[in-house]
């Protein structure tokens, strides 16, 4: 597999870019649990097959110390009730409902769930890092970026 | 509030609009500000009225009726026909109320904005190519992006659609 364009990691795309790593970073940092944010990127990740993503934030997920079992569970999650939280569980439900809007809504029960674990303004941030990744997603999967490049 | 209609025969009484479940941009000022910086960042140099119709495609895949209100609204208020507008939904079969390159970039639209069920395919890739130079075709797939990510916001947060006035956005 090639590279399908380079330019957005050049001049021609550089406010692109920076734009993208803000938006991630002032997410990140209004939701304040930097673990918690790498299970939800990842999922997302994993949602929209995004290797150079997942090869990424596996490795960042490790750096913020999140375990292993933990990583090899989370794309059945649902059925792994002793290794993720509550809050971990409602962010996962979250990120899959905002990640998959093609087959429908965000569900209210998936909602109120995650309204139940983080306050307004947190719950605001835990979004905005969805759509961030989910951005990210679009971008490196259009572009056919190869897993590899990046080390934490 | 419930809307209610009065025709020349009867009344009309439409469901209830549901109140927005957050106020995202009030309560993460930050995140609003690095929304529109990307925004603006991303359609640079992108034709406004090709933009348009990808954001009222991507908007329509992604169910989100406050992005719909708004985009339909502000392609009709620059001049957009409105049979190019409502044929969207079905351009793969009224491909003669568009040309080429906007067909390029619809198709496009759709597999970016549907990566859940595959991956971008080498022929919708290969076809937008043809159409759009490398750093145009670069900006197209940021702007692509993008709506999906204000989508996302409107969808999550169930911004109710109807009160938008065209241009209030640019």
């Amino acid at each position: 597999m090639t590279v399908r364009t380079r330019l957005l990691d050049q001049a021609v795309g550089q406010a692109v870019g920076q734009a993208m790593s803000t938006l991630s970073a002032t997410a990140r940092k209004g939701l304040g649990d930097p673990a918690l944010a790498e299970l939800v990127v990842i999922r997302a990740s994993q949602l929209n097959h995004c290797a150079f993503c997942l090869d990424m934030h596996l490795a960042l997920a490790r750096k913020y110390g999140v375990s292993e079992r933990q990583l090899d569970l989370l794309a059945a999650w649902e059925e792994a009730e002793d290794v993720f939280s509550e809050r971990e569980r409602a962010a996962l439900a979250l990120t899959e409902a905002v990640t998959v809007l093609t087959d429908g809504f965000v569900p209210d029960e998936v909602y109120e769930r995650a309204a139940a674990h983080f306050d307004e303004a947190r719950l605001a941030h835990l979004v905005g890092l969805i759509v961030a990744i989910n951005n990210w997603n679009r971008v490196m999967v259009t572009r056919r970026i190869p897993p590899g490049g990046y080390t934490p | 509030m419930t809307t209610t209609e009065v025709t020349a025969t009867k009344t009309v009484e439409y469901a209830p609009e549901h109140p927005a479940r957050l106020q995202w941009a009030q309560l993460a000022p930050d995140v609003y500000k690095a929304m529109i910086r990307l925004d603006t960042a991303a359609k640079q140099g992108l034709d406004h009225r090709l933009y348009e119709l990808v954001k009222i495609r991507a908007s329509q895949i992604n169910h989100c009726a406050f992005c719909v209100d708004m985009h339909t609204k502000d392609a009709l208020a620059t001049g957009e026909s409105v049979e190019r507008i409502v044929q969207l939904s079905a351009w793969d079969e009224s491909r003669h109320f568009y040309t080429e390159k906007e067909l390029a970039a619809l198709e496009l639209t759709e597999a970016v904005t549907v990566l859940t069920d595959g991956f971008v395919p080498d022929e919708v890739y290969e076809k937008a190519a043809k159409h759009f130079e490398e750093a145009e075709l670069a900006q197209l797939v940021s702007a692509i992006a993008v709506i999906n990510a204000w989508n996302r916001f409107g969808v999550t947060f169930r911004m109710a659609p109807g009160h938008y006035q065209p241009g209030q956005r640019g």
